[in-house]
């Protein structure tokens, strides 16, 4: 092992931990958001980032790119960015509103148990895995490079290059939009009121089922446009790739506080920059043992979280 | 009119109320019967349920049997207990791996080993169980999917058990009361494991009528309230991951003898599920729909090529179905409930 | 001197910055039926959380037969003698009635599971013990004929009972009951106050958390009346009838009012 890599790649290692973070932020936020309104761990919830990434695949794919092309000219990548980014948007949020109708709705309102729920998204979550796998023929499907990752800025061993500033302008973009969405719309306020107490929010009038729609469809759109700059950074996408994913942002939500947003994005970039340092000394193919094993300490020793909201036992 | 499908579809109360009036000599020729069958099918196999690309033997032994075996032990926990465990291959690759490094470094043969393989699956569960059983259910599930995982990926980066690779050349079962096991016939092997199978099932019948059965039931009902009646629910829920380690351990050992070469890629994520997927079809809860769910998924896909390219595709959606319109399964656990006359 | 059987000694329970219970003190003698009154949202509940372990108090002490059971998980406060029912009745539904009373039971016996696999003398005594127990304790509370029936399948009535049956078999020294006669009508609380009078006469102390007055009235040895948070009375069930702090407490009017 090797621990002088941290003192001369500190800034390298931490600009990448923290385009790492924003991702998993846009995916933890759904796990956290559903949990909020449901108490329940959606574990689809990286299907539907998987689906994202697929979307991206297959617009970029409709332009015929070879992948040995040069690099896009700015505008022109933007403008190709937006169009990939809402389609994934838009396809993933609709995934994640029938995702809640078929494995949720007709179980929570039969009054199943948790176990039932549970069982019923796993299986959703392999159904959607496996259709992709045999959809891609179980191959890693590459991405054209489509803009130039060479750094334009340089200082010591941190190279900013465009992608890196991308993902991290755009998913601040994202975050103010989806503060504002929580806090000053109706739809934020139901969302907020189902959290906080489901049977008083049907008493008060909230369509409980509605909410939950639209919560799903929020995390999904936030997922799809996670996907989105996850394709620009990583390249590369497969039928599994939501597990990995996966299980990072919703250790990162753990980290935060499951059920809190604002410790969803805490706990993302904090993952994100622990997953890099202990990476760059144990390699990179312990990164998932790393995750589980941060996951694992947190639920046994904090499982409210870094800034957590009390996961409250159930009353009696 | 509900009444009248419900009552022309319940089969199993038609038989429980044979079952009710059966003599000991009825109940017992009915158990031989069943038992017989099984140990004959490789025997009587015939093109009705031949399989059309792996052979029949094979077929019986991996995936029907060895399915059922894994089935029932998850079904501890799952059914019995309500624990989700979502990483029972784990233990399935412990009992694989302790027999291949163990029959490959030691002198020991598989029916020595066997102790060891299910020892270490015991002693991950207990590993695994001590912390994660504290946590609440949807953790729980992810906390041993992790684990599931994790196992694997040790698996494959650890170079001294064979990295990616895994291991060749393990060495088979020695021979038994004179029954030779071979590379070429897999039926010793579906006999061996159809045997412990019922052994298994034996140990967990009687634990489930007695005071363990109940208070996992109790568990599984609102565990809470089990705590509240002096339920130990932690002891309880270990032990359940225990036996269900335990099982998956002996499974594994089995399974390693036979096919001879081991990989971390057979121990994937997708097998968990398909374990699971048995216990959910057939019954949670219920050892004889656990039992019927692991035959049929694994004797269908076989039987249906154009099945088994989709079979986690089908699995998936099987699981997804079944919780929507027969939560549970084809055999429900519900007891038979009898009516009495208020005596006064 | 008689005996105290469960003594709450200045609990403090607080939930975030709300302050659940607020030095509360109560206690359970040997052989009476104690009952803690209040209007909704007073705590009562919480009491009997924090006596049975469920939640653990900021502050103060609860003692079972003198013996500190603070910090002690609900299992075995459970054992030490403190069995209860719920407001909102949770049965183990797909058990039977037998089966829900015997799993209470089994925690009193010491049998192990690999005694239970392997049919040892000992664990096949005490299986027994536990089924008789059973039957013998749904006899008494009027059920046997129901022993064999799924607990989510019996009457409403039935299922509370079943539940106070359940509790008995803990041996408890003392029997917390939360709200026992909801939903019931009056010819129905009429035998409930019979039961709990026969409960008592068995030798079981109990605590009694309910609404409906006249039956809290004519059983109750002692009261305590609760009100957010506080003990605001206790005493015999004629001087809490003409107490004015508790008929405030009951008609809502806030304490500066007065």
């Amino acid at each position: 092992m090797d621990f002088s890599i941290l003192i001369t790649n500190f800034w390298s290692l931490a600009l990448d931990g923290i385009v790492v973070g924003a991702i998993y932020a846009l995916v933890s936020l759904g796990y956290t958001l559903v949990y909020g309104v449901l108490r329940l761990i959606n574990f689809a919830h990286s299907e539907i980032f998987m689906i994202g990434t697929m979307v991206v695949y297959f617009v970029v794919g409709l332009f015929g790119f070879t992948g040995y092309e040069d690099p896009l000219p700015l505008y022109k990548f933007i403008g190709m960015f937006l169009l990939f980014a809402v389609a994934a948007a838009v396809v993933s949020g609709l995934a994640a509103v029938v995702l809640e109708i078929v494995a949720y709705r007709r179980l929570r309102n039969m009054g199943a148990s948790r176990l039932s729920s549970l069982i019923s998204a796993i299986g959703a979550s392999f159904f959607l895995v496996e259709v992709f796998r045999k959809i891609s023929d179980s191959k890693n499907l590459d991405f054209p490079r489509l803009i130039n990752k060479d750094p334009f800025f340089t200082w010591g061993t941190l190279y900013l290059s465009a992608d890196k500033v991308l993902v991290i302008v755009g998913a601040t973009i994202i975050f103010i939009i989806l503060n504002a969405i929580i806090h000053h719309t109706k739809l934020g306020l139901g969302i907020r009121a189902v959290s906080q107490d489901e049977r008083t929010s049907i008493l008060m009038g909230v369509n409980v089922n509605r909410i939950i729609s639209y919560t799903f469809l929020l995390g999904g759109v936030l997922a799809g446009v996670g996907s989105a700059f996850y394709m620009v950074f990583y390249e590369t996408t497969k039928a599994n790739v939501g597990f990995l994913v996966g299980i990072s942002a919703f250790t990162a939500a753990v980290l935060g506080g499951i059920g809190n947003v604002k410790g969803a994005l805490y706990g993302s970039f904090a993952l994100g920059l622990f997953q890099q340092y202990t990476s760059a000394v144990l390699g990179y193919n312990w990164r998932d043992v790393v995750t589980f094993a941060v996951l694992v300490l947190v639920l046994l020793i904090k499982p409210t979280g870094l800034f957590g909201e009390a996961l409250q036992k159930a009353r009696v | 009119m509900s009444k009248l499908t419900a009552s022309s579809f319940n089969l199993r109360d038609r038989f429980g109320d044979w079952w009710d009036v059966a003599t000991p000599v009825q109940k017992g020729a009915f158990r031989v019967a069943i038992i017989g069958l099984f140990y004959a099918l490789p025997l009587i196999n015939n093109p009705i349920i031949d399989t059309p690309e792996t052979s029949f033997d094979s077929v019986l032994f991996y995936p029907l049997i060895m399915f059922s075996l894994m089935a029932v032990g998850l079904n501890v926990v799952v059914g019995k207990s309500g624990i989700l465990d979502l990483g029972y291959v784990a233990f399935f690759a412990i009992g694989a791996y302790t027999h291949a490094l163990m029959s490959i470094h030691t002198a020991l043969n598989l029916w020595e080993i066997i102790p060891f393989a299910m020892g270490f699956a015991m002693l991950a569960g207990v590993i695994l169980g001590l912390p994660a059983l504290r946590l609440r259910g949807d953790y729980l599930a992810i906390i041993t999917l992790g684990f599931g995982e994790i196992v694997r990926i040790i698996a494959i980066n650890t170079d001294a058990i064979g990295g990616a690779m895994g291991i060749t050349d393990i060495p088979g079962p020695t021979s038994i009361f004179g029954i030779e096991f071979t590379v070429m016939d897999p039926r010793p092997f579906y006999w061996l494991t159809l045997t412990l199978l019922l052994l298994v099932i034996w140990g967990v019948i009687r634990l489930s009528h007695r005071k363990p059965g109940r208070a996992w039931e109790a568990i599984r009902e609102d565990e809470d309230v089990a705590e509240f009646m002096g339920v130990s629910t932690l002891k309880y829920k270990l032990w359940a991951f225990i036996i269900g380690g335990a099982v998956g351990g002996l499974a594994g050992s089995i399974y390693a003898s036979q096919i001879r070469s081991i990989q971390p890629e057979l121990f994937t994520l997708n097998l968990s599920i398909m374990i699971l997927a048995c216990v959910v079809f057939g019954g949670m809860g219920n050892i004889w729909g656990v039992i019927l769910g692991a035959v049929l998924l694994g004797y269908i896909p076989e039987k249906l090529r154009f099945l088994s390219d989709y079979r986690i595709i089908f699995f998936g959606l099987l699981m997804v179905v079944m919780m929507n319109i027969r939560p549970n399964g084809l055999l429900p656990r519900k007891k038979r409930e009898h009516f009495q006359e208020k005596s006064k | 001197m008689t005996k105290k059987l469960l003594e709450v000694k200045d609990i403090v329970v607080k939930f975030g910055g709300v302050t659940a219970l607020n030095n509360v003190n109560l206690h359970v003698n040997e052989g009476e039926i104690a009952a803690l009154i209040g209007p909704n949202g007073a705590g009562k509940t919480t009491v009997f959380n924090i006596v049975t372990g469920y939640y653990t108090p900021t502050s103060g002490d609860v003692l079972v037969d003198g013996e500190s059971v603070v910090g002690l998980r609900p299992y075995k406060i459970a054992r030490k003698g403190l069995g209860r029912t719920f407001q909102n009745i949770r049965l183990f539904g797909d058990m039977t009635a037998a089966e829900n009373v015997a799993t209470a039971a089994d925690s009193l016996n010491k049998s192990g599971l690999i005694g239970s696999l392997l049919g040892v003398p000992r664990s096949r005594r005490d299986e027994k013990e536990a089924m008789e127990k059973a039957h013998e304790l749904l006899k008494f509370i009027g059920l046997d004929h129901r022993a064999h029936q799924m607990a989510k399948n019996l009457p409403y009535g039935d299922q509370r009972r079943l539940e106070i049956a359940r509790a008995l078999a803990l041996n408890p020294k003392v029997l917390l009951l939360d709200e026992p006669a909801a939903g019931f009508n009056p010819q129905e609380k009429v035998e409930l106050g019979e039961l709990i009078r026969k409960i008592r006469d068995r030798g079981y102390a109990v605590l009694l958390i309910e609404h409906d007055m006249s039956l809290v009235m004519k059983i109750s040895d002692r009261i305590s009346v609760l009100d957010f948070g506080q003990k605001i009375a206790e005493g015999k069930p004629e001087e809490i009838q003409n107490s004015q702090r508790v008929i405030d407490a009951y008609l809502g009017v806030a304490e500066d009012a007065s």
